[in-house]
């Protein structure tokens, strides 16, 4: 028995005549309410991992608790989950409050109380007044606010979306986004969901977990996995970021090719290699001095509030974000001295030289 | 409709030249093949004389035999069963076999779909003659039966409606099982996942999910064989011995046999008329479920 609401451990699946397992001994766990996300390149494993926890895929091995319960052996149809679907999956031969009524009328509860509840599902994703309409003759987006209502009204223990927005177009997606992460809050209900956008998986979830080649590379809340990422993998997936290796040469100090030394905030024993990263957010325009690089702009692009230029410094690019209110902006072709604080440089790894 | 309408309305003078050109060898076609043969045979039906459409007066009478002889009503009435009885079994049969093909996500998916339409390679003539092989007096089952002394007396299974029945249903479920698989376009096995996240058990995903969309892909192949069943004479005439009277083989042996044209041509187009009817019923009626 564990606090948590939901515990994966050690979860595999290997598919039949597959030479490496597409989801290679994952384990998380999650407390009640807490939304978890999922993130990663396609074909990485995280889809494979919400439909084991669904029951529409079986595990090859591993565990599978809700509540306590292991659920692994339930029927998909006894798990008592809500899914929202890529393509939201609502049946067509029904009206928007047919498909919403779906689960009651599965569980057997009476038509005097399905009607108010269907209502009230509808209600919370402002889709009350389109009960009678055809699943068909909804947007885009309202398909989507149908697909949540109809999996949120069964009441359900754990809430699962598989890339819920990536059928929306940009304006909605963010308006969605911060609706579903609204009733989400809202409800309560405990929440995984699978992504290959960092946008989405940074502000919707509580806690991401960041994942490659069907391993968990690093799990942890949003600021942690920016700012503190764990390897080189989620470093590059999670934001762009200038990734520099050198040798340490004092305390504190590594000595990266072609750029000079570099200070940096991490414990590191002298003469080890180490990886470390600049997010191109932390660069800021300043006089030539220590942890500066000074270089030819190269490119730039205009982004509104963000001027993105990338410098050339010893053979080697560099990418800078800087805020365009910063006075006078660089051209192209001018020379430019790009500065970090020793804080701002990100440590990823140290291997013996 | 509006929406379907609205590409035509803007389409320019020339495209719309282009369109015609492309359709005049098709209507030409179907000009010389089917219309102008309709023609004639609405016109004999209402000859005076008795082996010439265009010669001799216009007459009634030809009508009134048709409609009036009960003879008729009753062949018409077999007809009607016996196409109801045969679109029923063939759809109960196709069924399993459509949405197995459809759902199967088997690399032999596409062998297999080609198999269960073989049967299309061979005449259904030829597929009528093995059915007798099979069911006649002397067939493999009658004899079988008797070799084990089951049964002294052939069994009857040929030479009346039940053998003609068999054999149209197997002759006839290829095209339902092509016209379901054609109809089954809704079916999406992420509707019955979603169904049973929704706690549907495999049985009501089957009754409230896959029977409801893959209905109008039942009721096309329903209607195709029913058609085709109704309109059969080869199988009907051979598998029934004379003994099994449709629409087909009266209007074959009124024109071939008593050669009285006018009175065939009558009976066709009686047949049409009443048979085109059910078919736009119904698919009116299709097209409602499918709104």
């Amino acid at each position: 028995m564990s606090e948590h609401h939901v515990v994966v451990e050690n979860l595999v699946k290997t598919y039949p005549g597959a030479a490496t397992p597409s989801v290679d001994h994952v384990s998380f766990a999650l407390p009640k309410g807490e939304m978890l996300a999922l993130l990663g390149p396609s074909g990485c494993g995280k889809t494979t991992i919400l439909r084991m926890i669904a029951g529409l895929i079986e595990p090859t091995s591993g565990a599978i608790q809700l509540n306590g319960r292991e659920i692994s052996q339930t029927p998909v149809h006894k798990r008592n989950m809500g899914m929202v679907f890529q393509a939201y999956a609502l049946f067509p031969h029904m009206t928007v409050a047919g498909n919403v009524a779906f689960g009651l009328e599965m569980r057997g509860v009476p038509n005097s109380e399905r009607g108010p509840k269907v209502q009230r599902a509808l209600d919370m994703v402002k889709l009350g007044h389109l009960g009678d309409r055809r699943v068909t003759q909804l947007s885009g987006g309202q398909q989507q606010r149908c697909a949540i209502a109809r999996s949120l009204v069964i009441e359900p223990e754990l809430l699962l979306l598989d890339e819920p927005l990536s059928n929306l177009d940009a304006k909605l997606r963010d308006e969605m986004r911060d609706e579903i992460r609204e009733i989400q809050s809202r409800t309560g209900v405990t929440a995984i969901f699978v992504t290959h956008d960092q946008d989405e998986a940074l502000s919707m979830a509580d806690r991401l977990a960041v994942m490659s080649a069907g391993r968990i590379e690093q799990i942890g809340t949003p600021r942690e996995i920016f700012d503190a990422p764990a390897n080189e993998f989620v470093a590059g997936f999670i934001g762009a970021g200038n990734f520099l290796s050198g040798r340490v040469t004092a305390p504190g100090q590594a000595e990266i090719e072609g750029l000079g030394p570099l200070r940096f905030a991490a414990p590191a024993s002298v003469g080890s290699r180490v990886q470390l990263m600049v997010r191109p957010h932390r660069f800021k325009l300043a006089a030539p001095g220590p942890n500066a690089f000074t270089g030819q702009v190269e490119s730039l692009v205009y982004r509104g509030q963000i001027l993105t230029l990338a410098i050339t410094v010893g053979g080697r690019r560099l990418t800078a974000d800087l805020h365009t209110h910063a006075g006078t902006l660089p051209a192209k072709g001018d020379t430019v001295t790009l500065a970090v604080a020793p804080g701002d440089v990100t440590f990823l790894s140290e291997a013996a030289a | 409709m509006s929406g379907a309408a609205a590409p035509a309305q803007q389409m320019t003078g020339s495209n719309r030249y282009m369109l015609l050109i492309l359709l005049v060898p098709g209507l030409l076609a179907l000009m010389t093949t089917f219309l102008l043969p309709m023609v004639w045979l609405a016109r004999a039906s209402f000859s005076t004389s008795s082996m010439s459409a265009f010669g001799g007066g216009v007459t009634l009478e030809h009508y009134h035999a048709a409609l009036t002889d009960p003879f008729y009503w009753k062949v018409a009435m077999n007809t009607l069963s016996l196409g109801v009885t045969v679109s029923f079994f063939a759809v109960i049969l196709s069924y399993p076999i459509a949405l197995f093909l459809t759902r199967s996500t088997s690399r032999w998916r596409g062998v297999l779909t080609a198999l269960a339409v073989a049967p299309l390679l061979t005449s259904a003539v030829v597929r009528t003659y093995g059915w007798m092989v099979i069911l006649g007096d002397r067939g493999v089952i009658n004899s079988t039966l008797q070799s084990l002394s089951l049964t002294t007396d052939p069994v009857r299974l040929s030479n009346n409606t039940f053998g003609a029945t068999v054999a149209l249903v197997e002759i006839l479920m290829p095209y339902a099982i092509l016209a379901m698989l054609a109809g089954f376009g809704r079916l999406n096995p992420q509707l019955e996942e979603a169904a049973s996240m929704l706690g549907a058990s495999k049985l009501r995903v089957f009754w409230r999910i896959i029977l409801p969309l893959s209905l109008p892909g039942i009721l096309t192949g329903a209607l195709l064989v029913f058609v085709l069943a109704i309109s059969a004479f080869v199988t009907p005439r051979l598998m029934g011995g004379g003994r099994v009277f449709v629409l087909g083989t009266e209007v074959f042996q009124e024109a071939t046999v008593t050669l009285n044209w006018p009175l065939a041509a009558a009976l066709s187009v009686v047949l049409l008329a009443l048979f085109s009817s059910v078919i736009v019923i119904y698919q009116r009626a299709l097209r409602r479920l499918e709104a």
